[in-house]
């Protein structure tokens, strides 16, 4: 069987280059820098173990939903250096593979998929998170193509992208969800302002990203213009099922694996009620997996993920604030501390809430599914649907 | 391996959907239930022809030599309909217990009867004060052949024309039509099912080669999965109602699916339903794959879906508002059904604890 063959490709060269989780967990913390983690993407493509199910033409391996299964199976026993190409991959990746020109496969998925460029997504602002449609940044039409100016927010990985998958207002005189436009944006440009911002755990993985005169040309546009929200729809649901439907991966800190460790390190893996915790934390997360199986092979059958994308985000975000709950039980009074075995698990628990905010809040997707899979009423809230943004009050 | 239905599934389950809708509706499914039949005799002879009793009964003992997985998309169907048949009792559970003994003599007497409806088998482990179930130690005794003692919570046990019994040192076929078993059906809170309480006084008995541990442990995992299938279709057929109650009813002016009050909880029960399809596909793919995950798999399936149903079920009520409360809606139907499955062969503490021991936590 070709996955089979593929399974065992893929741990033989994981083995050889990457880091087995167990492995970490005896000589303390693992932060890769973004060269060793361009490394390693570049390795990982030329072995041809990414963009599994991408076309060949534009660098893939145009293989099947069993092999990129086989993959990630492997892979949870290990840790990837690959944080910084998950947005790229998993979001404006496979909307330009969907809504792209030629030209822009051709030019910008294979550098992608090989580590060399680095992408972000520029779509929440100030004043605009979860109702993204509220954006203000603008972009204007020049000789040369367009101007962008305004400013982003909550932008993950900006500091280190060379591209952005930027919505932005093209036409302020027409109902909102009507004159939005998604460009390609060159980060390196010089009207370009990146400011990081500290989050919760005392990390700074998003930003504040500014826009001053930022010329972008006529082909930047993706899909095409003022029908960027159609184009956003597309990389949202991509962002939900990246996000919502991943694997079960043992170096998750709040995953079962591990605190299962835990437990048993600090002796209360006996414990009825913690074996239960374990129990249930199991049964959650093998289910979570799952799901995300059921929607790629139903979608590969012919029955696309849609809408339901959102529960699978919404799943593994509950699941993520469950576990928090479960690690402070099973961990005590440690779970108080940074240091020890169970610092990773603190740590996890603090970014928990991030992780459900980030990419829509579970309120969001809530709506979407009560809206988009069970038919329920749209949110009166949607009322100011057909005034032109002009004229909408965006805030108190 | 695939999680998704494959087109012969695909088919079945639209035949029994089909079957379900013609013949037995809720409105049906309530008379039933308020009558003194404890199933519908009609639909299971249609069932039957079907050939579902036997679909994952080897051929060679008279069954379609399908997979399980086969069975627990019809009881995904039957489920979600709240459909009253012997199934569960006679196909998974008897039969299950004879496919996993090892007495070719009892098998190929009794599978081929199960396998076309003509017999219908249940069986007999719970007893009194024990939330656990399976292999527990057993008061019932046998003595020669003679099988003494009482059995509580046998699902169909009052239709049932065979028992497979767990006595203190094995199973046994027991036949119902004799003077040594007394069958009381009980008075249960959920009108779909049908449980009674066994006395076993010198009942005559046949001893069924194998460990009755073996063979308890290996339906426990059926019927694992077999009750989080039906359970599946039943939360389904609970976020279905109510979506379609919630775009119809007003309030203040708007259907009341518009407030997200409503919304939300619908939401949440889909999402948690997704959780249990997709646990319930996974499990049935184990079992049929004989995978090593499968036990803790087919616990793992009930864990999530017993707790889901009562929630979904409950959600109906109260988003229905007062007439979710009342008896002529089909809310409390499914209430009921929830309450006992969550509690039916193992309840959820067992099933915790029966995940964490196959995990080996
Ligand atoms: C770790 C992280 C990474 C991120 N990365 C990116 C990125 O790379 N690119 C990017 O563009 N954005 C990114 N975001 C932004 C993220 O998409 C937004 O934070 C999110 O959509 C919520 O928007 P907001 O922060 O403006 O909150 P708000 O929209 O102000 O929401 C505040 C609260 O109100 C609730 N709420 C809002 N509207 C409704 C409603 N209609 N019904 C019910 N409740 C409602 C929300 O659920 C939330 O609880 C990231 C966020 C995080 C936390």
């Amino acid at each position: 069987m070709p996955a089979d063959e593929f399974r065992t490709k893929a741990l033989t060269w994981l083995t050889e280059h990457a880091r087995p989780f167990a492995g970490e967990s005896a000589d303390g913390n693992f932060a890769p820098s973004l060269k060793e983690s361009k490394a390693f993407q570049k390795s990982l493509w030329e072995a041809g173990l990414a963009g599994i199910t991408w076309p060949k033409e534009y660098g893939g391996q145009g293989l099947g939903e069993d092999e990129v299964i086989a993959f990630n199976e492997v892979a949870s026993d290990f840790l990837l250096p690959t944080g910084p190409f998950v947005i790229g991959l998993g979001m404006p990746g496979p909307t330009i593979l969907e809504l792209g020109t030629e030209e822009q496969k051709k030019r910008h998925i294979p550098p992608m998929l090989s580590g060399d460029e680095i992408w972000c997504q520029l779509f929440s602002e100030p004043n605009g998170g979860s109702d993204v449609a509220s954006l203000q940044t603008s972009a204007v039409r020049t000789e040369m193509g367009w101007l962008i100016n305004g400013q982003k927010v909550w932008t993950s990985g900006a500091q280190f992208s060379d591209f952005g998958a930027i919505l932005v207002r093209t036409d302020p005189t027409v109902p909102r969800h009507s004159g939005i436009t998604m460009f390609i944006v060159d980060m390196h440009h010089p009207g370009v302002t990146v400011r990081p911002l500290v989050v919760a755990t005392g990390d700074a993985p998003f930003n504040e990203v500014y826009f001053d005169d930022v010329e972008v040309p006529l082909d930047a546009v993706i899909g095409e213009v003022n029908q960027g929200w159609a184009a956003a729809v597309v990389m949202l649901r991509n962002e939900r099922v990246t996000i919502g439907a991943g694997g079960r991966s043992r170096s998750n800190p709040l995953g079962y694996d591990a605190l299962r460790e835990i437990a048993a390190d600090i002796g209360t893996a006996d414990d009825t009620g913690v074996r239960r915790r374990l129990a249930n934390l199991y049964a959650r997360e093998t289910a979570v997996a799952a799901f995300g199986r059921v929607l790629h092979e139903g979608a590969l059958a012919g029955n696309p993920i849609g809408a339901r994308g959102s529960a699978a985000k919404l799943a593994g975000a509950e699941l993520g604030l469950w576990a928090s709950d479960a690690a402070e039980d099973i961990v005590g009074q440690d779970i108080a501390l940074l240091t020890g075995k169970s610092a990773k698990a603190a740590r996890m628990i603090l970014r928990a809430p991030g992780s459900a905010t980030a990419g829509g809040s579970n309120e969001i997707q809530r709506n979407i599914v009560a809206e988009r899979v069970l038919g329920l009423p749209k949110d009166p809230g949607a009322a100011d649907r057909k005034t032109p943004f002009n004229q909408l009050k965006l805030s108190k | 391996m695939t999680l998704i239905d494959n087109p012969d599934q695909q088919a079945l389950a639209e035949s029994v959907r089909k079957l379900v809708a013609a013949r037995s509706p809720l409105t049906k499914v309530r008379e039933v239930a308020l009558s003194d039949q404890s199933y519908d005799a009609d639909v299971w002879r249609l069932v039957c022809e079907l050939g579902v009793p036997g679909l994952a009964i080897p051929e060679q003992y008279g069954g379609a030599g399908g997979t399980w997985a086969d069975l627990f998309i019809v009881l995904r169907e039957l489920g979600a309909g709240l459909v009253q048949t012997p199934l569960f009792a006679s196909s998974v559970l008897a039969g299950g217990a004879l496919l996993a003994s090892d007495d070719e003599e009892l098998k190929s007497t009794w599978l081929p009867r199960l396998a076309d409806g003509s017999t219908i088998g249940a069986l007999a482990v719970s007893e009194e004060n024990d939330a656990t179930w399976g292999s527990q130690p057993s008061t019932v005794t046998a003595a020669d052949g003679k099988v003494s003692g009482t059995k509580v919570a046998v699902l169909n046990g009052a239709e049932a024309d065979l028992l497979i019994v767990q006595a203190s040192d094995g199973l046994y076929l027991v036949q119902t039509q004799q003077s040594g078993v007394t069958i009381a059906g009980d008075e249960v809170l959920d009108l779909t099912r049908s449980i009674a309480t066994v006395r076993f006084d010198g009942a005559e008995g046949h001893r069924l080669a194998g460990t009755a541990d073996v063979v308890l442990d290996a339906v426990i995992d059926l019927a694992n999965v077999a009750l989080a299938a039906e359970q599946s279709g039943a939360i389904k057929s609970c976020i279905d109602i109510t979506a379609a109650y919630a775009n119809m009813r007003y309030s203040f002016g708007l259907p009341i699916g518009a407030y997200q009050g409503v919304k939300h909880k619908l939401a949440d029960d889909y999402t948690e339903w997704s959780l249990v399809d997709a646990s319930v596909r996974v499990a049935s793919e184990a079992l049929t794959s004989g995978a090593s995950t499968a036990s803790a798999a087919a616990a793992a399936a009930r864990v999530l879906a017993s707790p889901a149903y009562t929630r979904a079920a409950k959600n109906m009520m109260l988003l229905h508002g007062g007439i979710g409360f009342t008896w002529e809606h089909d809310a409390h139907l499914f209430y009921r059904n929830a309450v006992t499955g969550k509690v039916l062969l193992g309840g959820p503490l067992f099933q915790q604890d029966r995940l964490a021991d196959k995990l080996g936590v």
